[in-house]
């Protein structure tokens, strides 16, 4: 039998878990809810198991493919399909397997929520883990898509859990509408793609992708790296991720690092053959992760909460899984990818535990005296941050970082600029990564937060919390054996690294922790910098999309609005008279703008031309042009009022109500009436016989 | 017995007074008169039965005459009944003489 036929079963556990715990027409009590929710979420990694295993056996060449079903329309064929090669069942084993580890933590973590919500929450979270297995299993593009929007959907309700909190809502809607600007372009291209192909099937619309035209190329491509930037938070849509952290922490240890945010880079992985056939789009790619990955770790760095920071550290580190996949190195970007989920989510999961034993505060400073109050979470969110800082030869992070760099220095000239640059950012990456583990060893009250309700802090306790921090720290400090077989799976040879290279490879995260001690014990003094207050607000880019998008486009759609042909407005003559008396010679450009100010407006106006609201200031250039295209419209409709066809539909509404009441007089309830029809109707039927 | 033309003149007075009946019925608002109507409409088929019995020689037509007058008086009887009900109105409906008054149904 074909093994790839198991992968159908993957995700329909935990679509199963989403329709019952959404459908279900009765009231179900947190602890119910959560099991139903943890045991249909956990069972797709005990069917991606066998199926990892047969594939490092070798089963996965060539790729099989397990049909779902064929919708045909028209001439076309679309040919639904999971697909088994190596990319999917990495992948998917990594998205299945940290899902179950996050589920089973948030069975602990959401102890203490109301019923209704644990119940929201596990139905959220197993459709995301079904759509996340739809994108990364998928054969075709129409389950590649639709998996990407449901996690886009379940990210956006996920994020704006805490539905009482205005924060979380507004970064539910920001993460949605940023989302789904990338998704658009995703959409375009894959609709060029298939119209290209002919077919929906991937493994169709790869080899037509790379047969295009290089111009029809470029576009897709560029197309295809919009959608991916979008969803992975790389720059320029960078900003809704640190807003995304108001979720529940399983949320953001789950989607918002491990494995939604790193879709793009799935993405790109999973069409890395185009990527490979348009070279420009390609340098962007990579310019763009590299770009992303520093000013990520500058952010981290600066961040004064922990959640931030680990918001700004998965920014960075899916930056260098770009930065492989534009250097065309998309087995280093997965093993990235397998690497920084293992690490990302230990992260985020210890952070949770140790924010709760803090009394539910966030704040990096906060953290101190977590080693004390829970040594087991310090102990794991330490393994985390170490194998994010990549440590040479000990953790898992390491060996992906390595191979990402490997792909940089093997990239030529500008690949050793680019090596140099990533190990810059990976220097500053083990700056925070030690500037946190050093906050969180700091000595600091047992208690933190005497005055808030201690019902948190029997975390530890429990075993469902327990197990994944343990399960994810091994795998974060050994996980590096895993980094060969992927790069096997995937067919990429491991990049060999001259010695010098892997020596500033190594001193290079040590540097930064030495930097982040430093910083550390130096105090906050560096903190309150221009440079870094600009940093912790993530380069202030919503401001600047703000002042430079945002308030530009909506001036212009006011005074397209607004606008009014036949309104002109002169200047009041005494004052402008003074003004240019006052004036001096030279200052055109003062006096221009005080005539403006000077100006009253006076209305010509012909009947018929009205405008909403008096427009704003004298724009001549933009009234001629909007007056132009009014006019234009008007003279090309004017043939066409009134509407016939309008009229024509208007008419026959009103001839049925006429009608209706013409014979609504009829009935008179006269019994004469009544009769008199009915001899005239036995008299006509007699005539008639 | 009688002839062809007896015949023909009968039936011909029967149509004349189902016509004028029915005139009546449809032509008076009064309730009284739109039964006397009816009585007279019943006439004209007590009529013609007789006409064709003779014609025939058959006594069926006689006894069909005397099924008509039970008829005519089960008709009447309710008829009549119903009018004093009408007549007998609750004071708030008030007392209905003419039929025009009883088209609440309309509604």
């Amino acid at each position: 039998m074909n093994i790839a036929y198991l992968l159908l079963l993957a995700p329909a556990p935990a679509l199963a878990g989403f329709g019952f715990l959404a459908l279900a027409p009765f009231p179900m009590t947190r602890r119910p809810a959560a099991l139903i929710g943890a045991v249909a979420g956990a069972a797709p990694f005990f069917i991606m198991l066998p199926v990892l295993f047969h594939c490092f056996g070798g089963g996965c060449d060539p790729a099989k493919i397990a049909p779902i079903m064929t919708l045909t329309f028209g001439e076309t064929d679309v040919a639904l399909a999971l697909g088994l090669d190596g990319l999917s069942v990495i992948a998917g084993t990594t998205v299945s397997g940290i899902g179950a580890l996050v589920l089973l933590y948030a069975v602990g973590y959401m102890a203490e929520e109301r019923g209704r919500d644990v119940r929201r929450f596990f139905a959220l979270m197993n459709l995301f883990v079904a759509g996340m297995l739809s994108v990364t299993l998928a054969a075709d593009s129409i389950v590649f898509f639709l998996g990407w929007e449901i996690i886009g959907l379940c990210s956006f309700f996920l994020i704006g859990y805490y539905t009482d909190r205005p924060r979380a809502l507004v970064g539910a809607r920001k993460a949605f509408v940023m989302t789904r600007i990338a998704d658009a372009a995703l959409l375009a291209a894959l609709l060029l793609l298939f119209l290209e192909a002919g077919s929906v099937r991937l493994a169709d619309l790869i080899p037509a992708g790379v047969a295009m035209t290089p111009e029809r190329q470029a576009m897709v491509a560029a197309l295809l790296l919009v959608g991916a930037l979008g969803k992975s938070a790389q720059l320029p849509f960078q900003t809704w991720l640190p807003t995304a952290m108001v979720g529940p922490t399983p949320v953001s240890a789950l989607l918002h690092s491990a494995t939604m945010v790193a879709a793009g880079a799935f993405l790109l992985a999973r069409l890395a053959p185009i990527f490979a056939a348009a070279p420009m789009v390609a340098g962007v790619t990579a310019a763009i992760g590299l770009a992303t990955a520093i000013f990520g770790a500058i952010c981290a760095l600066a961040q004064t909460d922990a959640k931030q920071m680990l918001a700004y550290s998965s920014i960075s580190q899916i930056g260098f899984m770009v930065l492989a996949l534009g250097l065309g190195a998309p087995g280093a970007a997965m093993a990235h990818f397998v690497i920084h989920a293992f690490f990302k989510s230990l992260l985020f999961l210890s952070a949770g535990v140790l924010s709760h034993s803090a009394g539910g505060s966030t704040a990096i400073r906060a953290l101190a005296g977590g080693s004390a109050r829970a040594p087991m979470a310090f102990l794991a969110l330490a393994a985390g941050a170490a194998s994010l800082a990549g440590l040479p030869f000990v953790t898992a992070g390491w060996y992906s970082k390595e191979a990402v760099l490997a792909a940089a220095w093997d990239a030529g000239v500008i690949g050793k600029l680019l090596w140099l640059l990533s190990l810059g950012a990976a220097a500053v990456t083990a700056a925070y990564a030690a500037r946190l583990i050093l906050a969180a060893a700091a000595p600091g009250a047992m208690n933190a937060a005497p005055n808030t309700d201690d019902r948190h802090s029997d975390d530890l306790a429990r075993p469902s919390i327990r197990a994944p921090l343990v399960a994810l720290a091994i795998l974060a400090l050994l996980g590096g054996v895993l980094v060969g077989p992927i790069l096997h799976l995937l067919h990429e040879a491991h990049h060999d690294l001259a010695f010098i290279a892997v020596a500033l490879g190594a001193i290079a995260p040590l540097l930064g922790a030495w930097v982040g001690y430093r910083l550390h014990a130096g105090g906050d003094a560096w903190l309150h910098t221009p440079f870094m207050r600009d940093a912790r607000r993530g380069g202030q880019v919503d401001a600047r999309y703000q002042a430079f998008v945002v308030r530009p486009f909506r001036r212009f759609k006011n005074r397209i609005a607004r606008a009014d042909p036949f309104e002109i407005r002169l200047p009041m003559p005494k004052v402008a008279a003074a003004e240019a008396e006052a004036a001096p010679i030279g200052g055109l450009l003062r006096r221009i703008s005080r005539w403006r100010r000077a100006r009253r407006p006076i209305r010509i106006r012909l009947p018929g031309w009205r405008a909403a609201e008096p427009v704003a200031r004298l724009d001549l250039v933009g009234q001629a042009t909007v007056s132009a295209g009014t006019f234009i419209t008007r003279l090309a409709t004017r043939a066409l009022q009134p509407d016939r066809i309008d009229v024509a539909g208007t008419g026959a509404a009103r001839a049925v109500g006429g009608f209706a009441e013409f014979v609504r007089r009829v009935q008179t309830g006269r019994v004469r009436d009544y009769l008199f029809a009915l001899a005239l109707g036995v008299g006509v039927l007699l005539l008639f016989a | 017995m009688m002839g062809g033309t007896m015949l023909i003149a009968l039936l011909a007075a029967s149509g004349g007074l189902f016509v004028a009946g029915a005139f009546g019925l449809v032509s008076r608002r009064g309730v009284l008169f739109q039964l006397i109507s009816i009585e007279i409409m019943l006439g004209a088929p007590a009529l013609a039965f007789i006409a064709a019995g003779a014609y025939h020689g058959n006594a069926a037509g006689q006894g069909m005459y005397v099924l008509v007058l039970a008829l005519a008086a089960a008709e009447a009887a309710l008829g009549l009944a119903l009018y004093v009900r009408l007549r007998r109105g609750a004071a708030a409906e008030g007392s209905v003489g003419d039929s025009d008054g009883i088209s609440e149904l309309k509604r």
